[in-house]
């Protein structure tokens, strides 16, 4: 076929149509229609309440499985045959190792608050619409929850890297370990300025940082350091706020009493839409009639724990339930002895509860004064506050301890840590009770597991608590990427 | 006279002879007397021209070679020639077809069989933005040309194509209705981005395959070296698969009916117990764990309050022999219908085409239906202006499983499937309230269960054409591939474990738009010079859309309404988000070849993308290659053995954006917290900005020799290639104190290497024709550079871990070796074991210790690599026979080395009272007075710590497959003519007629896994939960040509 030629004119046109095409660079200038950016957020005040959300969003989040290492760790759990999370078997053997995921996890979750709180706070001048006193309360609750996430951090591995600005990639490979005292008083000193900025907590949505909080964290951050004074004067100044021990220790844990006068902080959730996990995790896996139709069945409590609250004691009910009947079985089919965790068993669906979780609670705030009291050498007074928790959970006072119960620091601190365990099963105080009081290289040696209650046997564990277990292994992924000349890990887990 | 040479594959080409002229005719001819008579000196002569299939060839020149006087044949593919002599020779030509040379003799009547082109020299091969002769091709290229893919009963194009090209890996990782394979061009590059080819179809870069329908399809071209990829530099890094559509052809309209329908069986497993089997393993079982917890193993099994709960079991699990694989599987029909009309005038051509397929799923409720249309116009307006439009709307309707297969197969066999009065269907709990699975009946979740999507796709193009000088012509298009999908899911209470209904629906809107404009020139100087250029830009504009619903969950006032309308909303999953992305090319190629012996090509390619930072956007991707054609040179030609002898070396460069839209910002997000017991929204960062980020950058030499023998009647195309992608963009781990685990930078290079031969053959020719296409790939993957560090690994929850590490392929596994079990507590005492181990556990290689050396105890120190999911060597072969009308065609594929991570054997070895498959538990330990094989370990889901982690559950994935076997017969044309139909093909086909996996491999397919191929440092690639079984399929079917 022969080639024709396109008439001159036809030439021009087409040419012109490829040097317009050519020249349309705004193809590549493009900026997100859905995504904010660094470049465009922290701008007004409602951007910074919302980055003060995101601070909560994290913790909220991770809270409600911080079970996986402070409960794993004591001696109120087992785990079951289920294995649905990585890791905690290593826990609940006592044979820890730096790479288990749980504590590469915690790691992660916890400088990730850290990350949001610092952004928080390098933003903060930015916005030029802050209403009253915004801007000091936003600061506040940054500061706030930035040393609570540093508290959870040094409590697990002691010292670890202090990060209060926001850094470059780059920085982040050149952070080595601050000392446990550093971390301490970075806290205090957080902690110190968060009780001038926040607001009170009538002036607050509940599941937001107030002032409360803050003295009532401070001054468990007290009892931690063993600065009894110290500890002592936020302890009354915690009293200056009017909290209450609930009349019913079941209240605590019930969806309809969740904001009652005992919590001091807690995280919030929404049934369904904003849960938590933690009412389904100790359930059963076949779920329990009128509380949830599953569960995650990932441990089972103790009979070193059960066999602890006396009959009478209103929280053993409530903690552990002791027999239990499969929904939708067959009819004939009786209850089992199938002991379970119930603590957090309100109506909810499944991995998405919205039972609120205390943080702070005024109970641990009794106890704690109890101790400093008798660390202080008032040891009456250390009773009295002991005996109100007892109180509580008896509903009368036949069970008070009296002044020959604790006529030695050891058989104080025994009933203490009692009273903290029976009161405290499954919130988190156990093991890092027993770290600090040194009690677990002895409480830990040996656990009773199972109990059969047809013959009576009782399976035991023997453990072999060492002294490195006081700090958790630095995650190695962690170590290997800055080099173990920056980030060193703990004693004992090379 | 006829005479047939048997061609052995691999042997036997030295002895053979070199042709004598009468041999190359009854080669490539057959020709047959009709009712001659002898008439003297001239004689009147008329004849027919056929192709091989019996079809009747238009327009193909005959010429008396002594007088030069010639005719065309007419439609019916007649021609008559008058004053002939006996000893003149005709010759015949059309495109497409060989040359053909015949002596009248005394012949009055010829029946002409025209054959086609030998693969081979003069084959047109496609490559971007243009077509080059095979022979002239430096780089290399991979070409199927559809002679009857189209009958290949398959759900999609790419399964058609699997072990037809060397070195494109397509495997199908999940065997559901629709569902798209997994290709690879010459392995992976990278960890992060998307290591998917780049599917252009008729020029428009950026399609699905799965928009394409076979039955359109003219030919499929994978460039797999970077000279030829270069030219669609940014994205070429996963290699470029071209898809050519049909074209018009001028002639009368032929219409074209190709419809086949049959049946899909799934290969499933043969070894499921029930019964007192089911029962006695059951026993087994919980007496095992009661031992671990100290339990006494005399106590009775049930009714025994002694014993804990827990290690019950209930004599009611022996009632019943339900298979429930047998009740999920069926078999299911398939069936597909295309219509194609093509045609045309000389300044107009058409092809038309429609499709239907309805593809039912072996699963239950799953399907997929697909109706496509297409029409490719081209008219020539004006001397030299060519213009042409074309459609190809397409819609799709998939129905799938909201589970995987473990999760149903796996149901107990003393469950029925028989529903209950009310309707509903009987769990394992309502036989038993304990230790059994919580599931609810597999029947209950498939039918309450309506995940389903439709799809509308339109790759639609239309441009023009003008000759502006001798040689020279400008082409300029605009093209818009149009998607628009909705995806509906709602599930009934009924068919879940938490009793809850839920539902959602999201609709995605997806336009890209191109422009093109490319000016080519084509010239010869002094006829030794042929000279090839273009010079083009192109500019692509992406946008999308998505809205998402979901309902909150238990929200539906009844479930009579599965739209949202009966349900709240859940504002916390519902939204609308956007994106868009922008590329600006310019590029260009040269080609020059010296007397058509010396060839050279160059291109170079600038990509400017909004997905990058304003100071990295540009990026610049050049490509070289030259080839030396030795069998032109003077003292080759006329060689009687090699006809082609071709070496060719090219190097190159492409790039790699798949990244998110804008992920060198540093996003912000919206996360949610409830403060007063509100839902309230908040921000947070999700990714750090990297305003640096760049191309990732693969850089590839490619060494190859094509080689043809015998006037190429074989042909061997051999490539060695290397290619180093660096710059990964690479979701690289950083130090958690940055707020992020991750942050995605251009850090680490990755190489492939490897070797691939295709081969084809005529084996034999005359009446029996046999040819073999094979072909045999090679690829060796090996991370070289991870930025830093050494290795990154990633662990599975249930220990199985995949790791980058230096020097081994990408997402090796990485794991504990195992040397059998724990026998006893004494062999526990004597052995390095991991801490907890007990007897029935595994015995793990002590390779090593904190020290480097091993310590006697089993620790993370002693993991090691245990091989990859990718096959070390991969082959394919093709063998067409035909004799007289018949016709026969069988793929076979075949993959060696790969491993998969078949987690879902525990499913079927007795935890939560499941149903269990014999050969998984008869050689297992029990007791160490029943300690079976000794190899393998106790596998309760209690124990999997001490299981899972090994490469206990690691199986050999090789296999060999005949993945298609079509048996064809063309009705003689005596029959088809009456019908007035040129040709009637009738053929049965069956797909995976047999597949042979190694002995211990228990998965449905030795393709199949689960696990994310592509998720960055998050990939699990081989991890198999669940994939599902592959599908014999029988077809009948007919091809017939009106």
């Amino acid at each position: 076929m022969t080639q024709k030629t396109v008439k001159p004119l036809t030439k021009y046109i087409l040419l012109v149509i490829f040097a317009a095409f050519s020249a349309c660079n705004g193809i590549l200038e493009l900026t997100p229609d859905s995504e904010l950016t660094e470049a465009n957020f922290f701008k007004t005040a409602a951007d910074m309440d919302g980055a003060v959300l995101g601070i909560y969003s994290n913790y909220q989040a991770r809270f409600p499985r911080d079970w996986t290492i402070s409960e794993m760790l004591s001696d109120n759990t087992y785990r079951t045959g289920y294995f649905n999370i990585g890791g905690i078997d290593e826990l609940n053997n006592l044979s820890i190792t730096s790479e288990n995921p749980l504590f590469a996890d915690f790691w992660q979750r916890c400088y990730q608050g850290v990350f949001r709180a610092n952004s928080v706070i390098h933003y903060i001048d930015n916005p030029t619409d802050y209403v009253g006193n915004q801007k000091a309360e936003l600061t506040g609750e940054a500061l706030f929850m930035r040393s609570l996430l540093y508290f959870d951090l040094v409590k697990v591995f002691g010292g670890v890297p202090l990060v209060t600005s926001k850094l470059t990639v780059e920085e982040t490979y050149s952070v080595p370990r601050s000392s446990e005292a550093e971390i301490y008083q970075q806290i205090v000193a957080d902690l110190k300025q968060a009780i001038d900025l926040l607001p009170m907590k009538a002036a607050t949505a509940d599941g937001r940082a107030n002032k409360e909080a803050a003295v009532a964290l401070l001054a468990k951050v007290f009892v931690y350091l063993s600065d009894w004074e110290e500890a002592k004067i936020y302890l009354d100044r915690v009293e200056e706020f009017g909290f209450q021990l609930e009349p019913d220790f079941s209240s605590l844990w019930s969806l309809s009493s969740e904001n009652n006068r005992e919590v001091i902080f807690a995280m919030t959730y929404l049934d369904g839409e904003n849960g938590q996990p933690l009412s389904t995790d100790f359930l059963p896996y076949f779920g329990v009639t009128g509380v949830s139709s599953r569960g995650n069945e990932n441990i089972f409590p103790t009979w070193d724990l059960y066999k602890l609250y006396e009959e009478g004691d209103s929280r053993k009910d409530k903690t552990i339930t002791p027999y239990w009947k499969s929904p939708n079985s067959p009819p004939a089919e009786s209850p089992v002895w199938y002991p379970f965790v119930s603590k957090f068993a309100v109506q909810h669906t499944p991995n998405s509860s919205g039972l609120d979780l205390p943080v702070l609670r005024y109970a641990d705030m009794v106890l704690l004064k109890a101790e400093v009291l008798y660390r202080l050498n008032q040891p009456d007074q250390a009773l009295a506050e002991l005996n109100r928790v007892r109180k509580r959970a008896f509903g009368n006072d036949a069970h008070y301890y009296s002044m020959a119960d604790i006529t030695t620091e050891e058989a104080f601190i025994d009933k203490l840590l009692l009273e903290r365990r029976l009161e405290f099963a499954y919130e988190n105080e156990r093991w890092f009770d027993l770290v600090r009081t040194g009690r677990y290289l002895t409480e830990l040696k040996s656990v009773d597991r199972y109990y059969n209650p047809s013959d009576g046997a009782v399976q035991t564990v023997e453990l072999n608590p060492q002294e490195h277990h006081r700090y958790m292994p630095i995650p190695r992924s962690q170590i290997d990427l800055v080099g173990s000349d920056v980030l060193q890990q703990n004693q004992g887990y090379n | 006279m006829k005479t047939v040479h048997v061609f052995f594959l691999l042997a036997g080409l030295t002895a053979y002879s070199p042709f004598t002229s009468a041999d190359t005719m009854s080669l490539y001819s057959s020709y047959s007397l009709g009712s001659g008579i002898e008439t003297g000196r001239q004689q009147m002569l008329t004849g027919i021209v056929r192709d091989g299939t019996g079809v009747a060839l238009e327009g193909v020149s005959v010429t008396v070679k002594r007088t030069g006087f010639g005719v065309a044949s007419d439609e019916e593919g007649k021609f008559s020639l008058e004053a002939v002599h006996p000893t003149d020779v005709l010759v015949f030509r059309s495109v497409g077809y060989q040359l053909l040379e015949l002596e009248v003799g005394d012949r009055t009547t010829l029946n002409v069989v025209m054959e086609e082109e030998v693969a081979g020299l003069d084959e047109v091969v496609v490559v971007g933005y243009g077509t080059q002769r095979k022979s002239s091709v430096t780089a290399a290229i991979s070409k199927v040309e559809n002679r009857g893919l189209d009958q290949v009963p398959v759900g999609r194009p790419e399964l058609a194509l699997v072990g037809r090209l060397a070195g494109v890996n397509i495997s199908n990782s999940r065997s559901n209705p629709g569902s798209a394979p997994i290709i690879r061009v010459r392995g992976s590059g990278s960890i992060s981005a998307s290591n998917d080819p780049l599917v252009v179809i008729d020029g428009f870069p950026g399609g699905s395959m799965g928009s394409v329908n076979m039955n359109d399809v003219e030919s499929i071209e994978v460039l797999k070296d970077a000279s030829s990829a270069a030219i669609y530099g940014s994205r070429g890094s996963g290699g470029v698969i071209i898809i050519t559509t049909k074209k018009g052809k001028t002639g009368r309209p032929q219409l074209q009916l190709n419809a086949y329908a049959g049946v899909a069986e799934a290969i499933g497993h043969d070894d499921w117990i029930s019964g007192d089997e089911f029962y006695n393993y059951i026993a087994r079982y919980m007496n095992r764990e009661y031992a671990w917890q100290g339990g006494d193993v005399s106590i009775p099994l049930w009714g025994d309050e002694r014993r804990p709960p827990n290690f019950r079991v209930n004599p009611v699990i022996r009632e019943g022999s339900y298979i429930w694989e047998d009740i999920l599987l069926r078999p299911a029909p398939m069936q597909n219908y295309s219509l194609s009309v093509r045609g045309g005038t000389d300044n107009v051509t058409y092809y038309i085409s429609g499709t239907y397929r309805d593809e039912q799923g072996t699963l239950l409720t799953t399907g997929y239906k697909t109706y496509a249309f297409r029409a490719n116009v081209d008219a020539n307006l004006a001397p030299g202006l060519k213009v042409g439009i074309m459609v190809s709307p397409n819609f799709a309707d998939r129905r799938t499983s909201p589970v995987t297969m473990e999760a149903i197969v796996k149901t107990s066999p003393f469950v029925s499937p028989d529903p209950y009065p009310d309707g509903s269907y009987p769990r394992p709990l309502d036989y038993w309230g304990n230790s059994v699975s919580g599931q609810t009946s597999p029947l209950a979740t498939l039918y309450g269960t309506f995940n389903t999507s439709s799809s509308m796709n339109n790759v639609g193009e239309m441009y023009a054409e003008a000759t502006l000088g001798k040689g020279l012509s400008v082409r300029s298009s605009f093209g818009a591939n149009i998607t628009y999908g909705i995806a509906e899911n709602f599930q009934s209470a009924s068919a879940t474990s938490n009793g809850l209904n839920s539902g959602s629906a999201r609709d995605t809107r997806s336009i890209n738009l191109l422009n093109e404009n490319v000016l080519r020139y084509t010239g010869d100087f002094g006829g030794d010079h042929d000279l090839n250029a273009i010079l083009g830009a192109s500019f692509q504009k992406a946008t999308s859309r998505t809205a998402l619903q979901t309902a909150v969950a238990g929200s539906f006032n009844n479930e009579t309404i599965r739209t949202l309308n009966n349900a709240i909303i859940d504002p916390s999953k519902s939204y609308t988000t956007k994106s868009r992305w922008g590329l600006i090319s310019y590029f260009g190629r040269i080609n020059y070849a010296y007397k058509g012996k010396y060839l050279v090509a160059a291109s170079f390619r600038t990509d400017g993308s909004s997905r990058f930072g304003p100071n990295n956007r540009w990026g610049n991707f050049p490509s070289a290659s030259i080839a030396w054609r030795i069998s032109q040179e003077d003292f080759m030609r006329g060689n009687a053995v090699i006809s082609e002898l071709k070496p060719r070396v090219s190097y190159g460069v492409v790039g790699n954006f798949n990244i998110g839209d804008f992920s060198y910002l540093g996003t912000i997000d919206d996360v949610y917290y409830s403060p007063d017991n509100v839902l309230t929204k908040g921000w947070a960062q999700n990714a750090i900005g990297n305003g640096g980020l760049q191309w990732e950058r693969t850089e590839s030499y490619n060494i190859g020799l094509d080689l043809g023998f015998f006037d190429n009647r074989v042909t061997i195309a051999a490539d060695y290639y290397r290619k180093k992608t660096t710059n990964l963009l690479y979701d690289v781990s950083v130090p958690a104190i940055s707020g992020f685990p991750t942050a995605l930078v251009n850090v680490g290079d990755v190489r492939n290497k490897g070797i691939e031969v295709e081969l084809s053959s005529q084996n034999l020719i005359g009446d029996f024709k046999w040819s073999t296409a094979f072909n045999f790939s090679r690829n060796k993957n090996e991370v070289v550079d991870l930025g830093g560090v050494d290795e990154v690994i990633n662990t599975h929850t249930r220990g199985m871990a995949w790791i980058l590490r230096k020097g081994e392929p990408m997402f090796s596994y990485y794991g504990y070796k195992s040397l059998g079990v724990l026998v006893d507590q004494e062999d526990v005492d004597n052995s390095p074991v991991m801490d907890g181990s007990k007897p029935g556990n595994t015995k793990y290689a002590d390779v090593s210790g904190p020290d480097g050396v091993p310590d006697g105890k089993i620790t993370p120190d002693d993991r090691v690599i245990l091989g990859s999911y990718l096959p070390k060597v991969t082959f394919g072969m093709v063998n067409d026979f035909s004799w007289k009308d018949f016709d026969l065609s069988i793929a076979l594929q075949s993959s060696i080395g790969a491993k998969m991570y078949n987690l879902e054997n525990l499913y079927y070895q007795g935890a939560t009272v499941s149903a269990i498959r014999r050969s998984l538990v008869e050689n297992q330990w029990w007791s160490p007075s029943e300690p079976g094989n000794g190899k393998e370990p106790a596998t309760a889901l209690s124990q999997l710590a001490w299981v899972s982690n090994s490469d206990y559950y690691l199986e050999d994935a090789s296999f060999l497959a005949i993945r298609n076997l079509n048996l064809g017969y063309s009705l003689p044309q005596s029959f088809s003519e009456r019908f007035k139909i040129s040709n009637l093909r009738l053929f049965a086909s069956i797909s995976n007629l047999l597949m042979i996996t190694k002995k211990g491999f228990h998965g449905y397919n030795p393709e199949g896994f689960t696990g994310n191929e592509s998720d960055g440092i998050n990939s699990m690639p081989g991890f198999n939960n669940g994939s599902e079984p592959i599908n014999r399929v029988y077809t009948l079917g007919v091809n017939a040509i009106f």
